[in-house]
């Protein structure tokens, strides 16, 4: 097998994972957590396709499409929160979206 | 002829369900006629059947047809079967051609109610109940049609629908028959799983081999049921007040045919009582008291109608008496002659109300002699039946009985003996007591009222079928002349032979007397009468027997207001506050807890998402030190 | 293919009910149009069933979920298919009485009722464990809407009491559906499996338990069957409960010999409590769905005595009750519902004297009673003795007690009689009230005479429930 051993792949994605989830929770611009929401996505997406490359059959890549779908759709939604929140002149603030609040 | 069994037992099924589908398309008369004609034709079946029995060689006499399986479950079946033989021929020709005479007479005492069909179609439903009842070639076909006539009793004692008496009173037969259904239904569970059939004819044959427990325990059930249905002490309260029906309703059902079922059962299922010697006796002790109490009781009524019913009560009790000491034969005949006279009674006193325009208290009547000659004399013939007075059917039938008491001997037949012979004198007292309450005396201001109408005393179709059971009242005692000529018994014999039979001498001995205190209850009853006083002069015992010796009460005390009282304090105590109130408490506790939680909800993305990470490397460190 | 489309035809007719913008009497008709065909379907499924087979038929198995043992299996023994055959009449008259008033949301009613049919036929036919608490499950659904939407003033308090308890039930069930599949490994109740476990039986034993309901679980009924639309009212007293009976029947005795054998008693004694408590109740309720209620309670009670006798009698008149029981219910919950139209109430106090001048009224009135209150020679007669006899083998007490509930049967039910019938009108009955009308009278009428038909030759269902097969083979 060419190329570098898989560890490599697992911190790679491991730090990626690791600063998206820092962003979701200590950013409060939607944007943001909406990207760094991205990032995760992306790392176990790098992570199936590690796997897969070493395990030499396709599945994880197969289901890297799959995550790349719902990570498209679930941008779409998101991006349309956000254009509504503005549309509404909310501020671009998570913190303030609490309305579930118990 | 065993066509004829059928027939007779199909045709006023057809003619019930003929009124009741036809509604209100045919007239009321028409509705009549169906009804009358149905059960003509099951006479006319009978009559078949009987005939075509009679034609049978002595021994042969027993036909079991079966039409299909009713109910079938694992091994246990139950068949719509029939069973003919001399018994229950006898019942059907009784049970068919009573009933179409009272039928008839209805028409014209119905005439002009507004729901006469209705009355028809139950009238119809009896019949075929009474003669399912007594055709029924198994146990559990009988109990359907004791279940039956409970119904069409129920229905027709609550004809009159508006009357909150008659709709109390209907209630009350059904409850308390319903009690004996399932005395008997618990009687026949036993006989199902000590033998594994219900046929009479297979039951019969395995009594034997029962242990005295379980004998006791199914005769006691199957006595239950025929207390119930007879009035027997102590589950008698229902009858008198059965009365609030229509007059031809209390003929039929309450003094001719369903009353009569208990002794029918107790005859039916003699094997089984005799296996069960104490249970037989209990049943003709019950007998005697109630032939005592019931004619005791009837002393004091006012009500033309109670007065019958009570001395119907204490007839009867001569009938356990007789199934009890095991004169089948005479049980059964007295069951059939008590049929003509005590019918004939009822409808002659019906005549009376119809022509009062519906006035039942013996104390607004008196005089009607020589307005109603004819009834008079219907009703005289009757009531000397009744007494037991000689030539007259009840004579020949009470004094066998009588007999039959002193001829079983030791303590128990003497002093069901002495019961039987002061239950002859109560009877001579009541029956004439009523008698010249009603006729003799003068006029009273409402027999005055309604003497001018006219000279009729009633509609032929009511005046015929009272002549028709007139002559069989007379002459219906001939079927057993003692040592002479004894067709009737040696008939029943055949299928119930009895344990006991009194010689020509101590039947003619017991009749003496029998007759001698009928006579001085009557002449007693004319010098009340004439002198203007009562039988029963003290006013204390007088209070006490006019409530009945406090049945009702007691009952009502016992059981209704207790199981009343048990039921409401069940909804205060345990279904509001346990289980109603358990579920509000659930509810709220539910909310309570679903407040704190709530907390943690606090809406911040942020939090959830941290909460999130924390969960999953709790969940890692948990894996990893599993593993 | 016979039950799939059994199971089918009612849920496709919701989906096409739900979805066609129809007017609303229209949508109405469809429902009814469907209810109908289901009935014809069952009767087609009838005529190819073998009633002297006491074995599975008309079944269908597919594979669902392989790596679980979960499969899609149905079909039908002699008992469910009387069962179910009961259902889809009921459901007819219950639809078509809907469709007489005119529920208002047309539209969503009717869909939620199909949708519920489907989803009790679906329970009576269910091979397979996880199918069966599907199916189980899936009636709940419609019934918490249909109670809390066309309910009565209360109904919000009645669909809360009713939820809290079948949930309760529910996850018990499901908990010991999962532990049964997890520990024998299969999910089929075709292959003869037996489980040993106590708690399993007794999680299926609550559920079933409370849906009956049985003694002392019995909270929800009251409200539910009060405030719950009367056709409603009739589904849920008729057939959903029976879905207890036919769980206790189907699963509690064949999966569960042991367990089961060791709580009859505590099962029995529960029974009893409920026939008698349920009829002392009934004897006592001031209005005549609550009298209904409870004498359905003490007759459940008095089933499930027929079931855990642990003989054939028992459980032959266990079916034949059950089946009786449902057409009379019903019956008597549609003509309560009748009497409440005209008059306003169902309050005992305010009814009365409705018989002078209403024959047809008088009638079914008192044949439907004569039949509730097991009449000798009735069907429900029938069920009842057979239930007493068996009820024996397990002692004499046993049958005591069922005769003691017959006679209060009779107490209660006379009261019912009267109360609408007899004495002097009530203040609620005013004189221009109407006799049935045709249309009423269509809708009970075929339940009736399917009694009365049952009640000449009760031996139909009696004998071809268990055909063949004793308690000790009893199924698979």
């Amino acid at each position: 097998m060419d190329g570098p051993d898989v560890g490599w792949y697992l911190i790679v994605a491991a730090i990626l994972f690791g600063i998206g989830a820092l962003g979701v929770m200590m950013r409060r611009s939607p944007l943001i957590v909406l990207l760094s929401l991205e990032l995760m996505l992306n790392a176990a997406n790098l992570t199936l396709i590690a796997f897969a490359r070493q395990q030499g059959d396709l599945d994880g890549q197969i289901f890297a499409l799959a995550v790349m779908a719902v990570a498209a759709a679930e941008v779409a939604i998101g991006l349309g929160l956000i254009v509504a929140m503005a549309r509404r002149r909310m501020l671009l603030d998570v913190d303030q979206a609490s309305a579930l609040r118990g | 002829m065993i066509v004829g069994a059928w027939i007779c037992l199909v045709a006023p099924l057809a003619g019930a369900l003929a009124i009741t589908l036809a509604g209100t398309r045919i007239s009321r008369t028409t509705a009549g006629w169906i009804s009358t004609l149905t059960t003509f034709v099951a006479f006319a079946g009978a009559l078949v059947a009987f005939v075509g029995l009679w034609a049978e060689g002595h021994g042969d006499r027993e036909h079991l047809s079966t039409a299909y399986t009713w109910l079938e479950s694992g091994d246990f079946q139950v068949e719509l079967q029939i069973l003919l033989d001399t018994l229950s021929s006898t019942m059907m020709l009784i049970v068919s051609g009573v009933g179409g005479l009272i039928v008839w007479y209805s028409m014209g005492y119905m005439e002009g109610d507004e729901e006469e069909r209705r009355y028809f179609a139950y009238m119809s439903l009896f019949v075929f109940s009474m003669l399912m009842l007594v055709q029924a070639g198994n146990l559990l076909l009988l109990l359907i049609g004791w279940g039956l006539v409970g119904l069409a009793s129920y229905l027709l004692i609550g004809f009159w629908h508006s009357k909150p008496e008659a709709v109390a009173a209907a209630k009350k037969a059904f409850v308390m028959n319903a009690i004996g259904d399932v005395t008997l239904a618990l009687g026949l569970v036993l006989l199902i799983w000590e033998t594994g059939t219900l046929e009479y004819l297979g039951v019969f044959e395995q009594v034997d081999g029962l242990s005295t427990t379980t004998v006791n325990l199914v005769a006691l059930g199957l006595l239950g049921g025929a207390v119930a249905k007879s009035a027997q002490i102590p589950l008698h309260t229902w009858l008198p007040d059965a009365m609030e029906g229509p007059t031809p309703v209390s003929a039929l059902i309450h003094a001719a045919t369903m009353v009569t079922a208990g002794v029918y059962l107790l005859v039916r299922a003699s094997p089984i009582f005799e296996a069960a010697p104490d249970v037989q006796a209990l049943a003709a002790i019950l007998g005697a008291i109630t032939l005592l109490v019931a004619g005791v009781i009837a002393l004091v009524q006012w009500d033309i109608k109670r007065v019958i019913a009570y001395s119907t009560m204490s007839q009867i009790g001569y009938m356990f008496l007789a199934a009890g000491i095991g004169a089948y034969g005479y049980a059964i005949f007295h069951l059939a002659t008590h049929a003509f006279f005590k019918a004939l009674l009822f409808m002659t006193a019906g005549v009376v109300i119809h022509h009062l325009g519906g006035e039942q208290d013996i104390r607004k009547m008196g005089g009607l002699r020589p307005l109603m000659p004819r009834t008079h004399l219907a009703f005289l013939v009757g009531a000397l039946s009744l007494a037991g007075i000689p030539i007259f059917s009840g004579f020949w039938s009470k004094d066998g009985i009588v007999a039959a008491a002193f001829a079983s001997g030791d303590t128990l037949g003497y002093t069901l003996y002495a019961a039987a012979l002061t239950g002859a004198l109560l009877t001579g007292l009541y029956t004439f007591r009523l008698y010249f309450a009603v006729f003799h005396g003068k006029p009273s201001e409402l027999v005055k009222e309604h003497s001018h109408d006219g000279q009729r005393e009633g509609p032929l179709s009511m005046l015929i079928p009272v002549g028709v059971l007139g002559v069989l009242a007379t002459i219906g005692g001939l079927l057993v002349i003692p040592g002479v000529w004894e067709p009737f018994l040696h008939w029943i014999d055949e299928t119930a032979e009895p344990t006991v039979k009194a010689t020509v001498g101590q039947d003619y001995a017991t009749s003496a007397i029998a007759v001698t205190l009928g006579l001085i209850g009557f002449f007693v009853a004319r010098r009340a009468s004439a002198a203007g006083r009562q039988i029963v002069t003290s006013p204390g015992i007088w209070r006490v027997l006019e409530h009945k010796l406090y049945f009702d009460e007691a009952y009502d005390a016992l059981f209704y207001r207790p199981a009343a009282a048990i039921s409401v304090a069940l909804r205060r105590n345990v279904e509001e506050p346990v289980v109603e109130r358990s579920l509000d408490e659930i509810g709220t506790g539910t909310l309570q807890v679903g407040g704190e939680v709530a907390r943690v909800q606090s809406g911040l993305l942020r939090t959830y998402a941290i909460a999130i990470a924390f969960a999953v490397c709790v969940l890692v460190v948990v894996f990893v030190a599993v593993r | 293919m016979l039950t799939t489309a059994l199971i089918l035809l009612p849920i496709a007719g919701a989906l096409v009910v739900a979805i066609l913008p129809l007017p609303r009497e229209t949508t109405a008709g469809l429902a009814f149009l469907v209810a109908l065909m289901e009935v014809g379907l069952w009767i087609t499924a009838a005529t190819q069933f073998d009633f002297d087979d006491g074995g599975l038929q008309l079944g269908t198995s597919r594979e669902w979920v392989e790596s679980l043992g979960i499969s899609y299996s149905v079909g039908f023994y002699g008992f469910s298919l009387w069962l179910a055959g009961v259902t889809v009449v009921v459901f007819a008259a219950a639809v078509g009485y809907a469709v007489w008033v005119g529920r208002d949301r047309s539209r969503a009613y009717h869909a939620l009722m199909l949708f519920l049919l489907g989803a009790v036929v679906a329970t009576f036919a269910a091979q397979d464990l996880l199918l069966f608490y599907i199916s189980f499950e899936a009636m709940l659904i419609p019934l918490y809407v249909l109670v809390g939407v066309w309910g009565g003033e209360r109904r919000q308090a009645a669909t809360v009491t009713f939820v809290i308890y079948t949930m309760a039930g529910s996850l018990l069930m499901l908990a010991s559906v999962v532990a049964f599949g997890v520990t024998e490994r299969t999910f089929s109740l075709t292959e003869g499996i037996t489980s040993d476990n106590v708690w399993i039986f007794l999680g299926f034993a609550v559920a079933f338990a409370v849906k009956a309901p049985l003694f002392p679980f019995h909270g929800w009924l009251p409200l539910a069957y009060r405030e719950a639309p009367v056709e409603v009212a009739a589904v849920l007293s008729a057939v959903v409960s029976k879905t207890a009976i036919y769980g206790f029947i189907r699963i509690g005795l064949p999966s569960f010999p042991e367990p089961a054998a060791d709580l009859s008693g505590l099962i029995l004694v529960l029974a009893c409590a409920g026939l008698v408590y349920g009829s002392l109740l009934a004897f006592r309720a001031p209005d005549l769905r609550g009298v209904i209620a409870y004498s359905s309670m003490a007759q459940m009670g008095l089933i499930t005595i027929g079931v855990f006798a642990f003989d054939d009698l028992g459980l032959d008149g266990a079916v034949l009750l059950s089946v009786a029981h449902a057409l009379v219910s019903a019956s008597m919950f549609l003509l309560v519902g009748m009497v409440e139209r005209r008059c306003g109430t169902s309050e005992i106090a305010a009814l009365g004297g409705t018989a002078r001048g209403r024959p047809t009224l008088a009638t079914v009135v008192l044949v439907a009673g004569m039949i509730a209150l097991a009449v000798p020679g009735s069907a429900t007669f029938a069920g009842e003795f057979l239930i007493m006899a068996g009820a024996y083998d397990q002692g004499w007490g046993y049958s005591v007690v069922v005769a003691l509930g017959i006679v209060l049967a009779a107490m209660y039910t006379l009261r019912v009689i009267s109360a609408i019938l007899h004495v002097k009108p009530g203040h609620a009955v005013r004189d221009e009230a109407l006799d049935l009308r045709a249309g009423e009278l269509a809708l009970v009428l075929p339940l009736l005479l399917i009694l009365l038909g049952l009640s000449v030759w009760p031996a139909l269902v009696s004998e071809s429930a268990f055909a063949g097969s004793t308690i000790a083979e009893l199924l698979p």
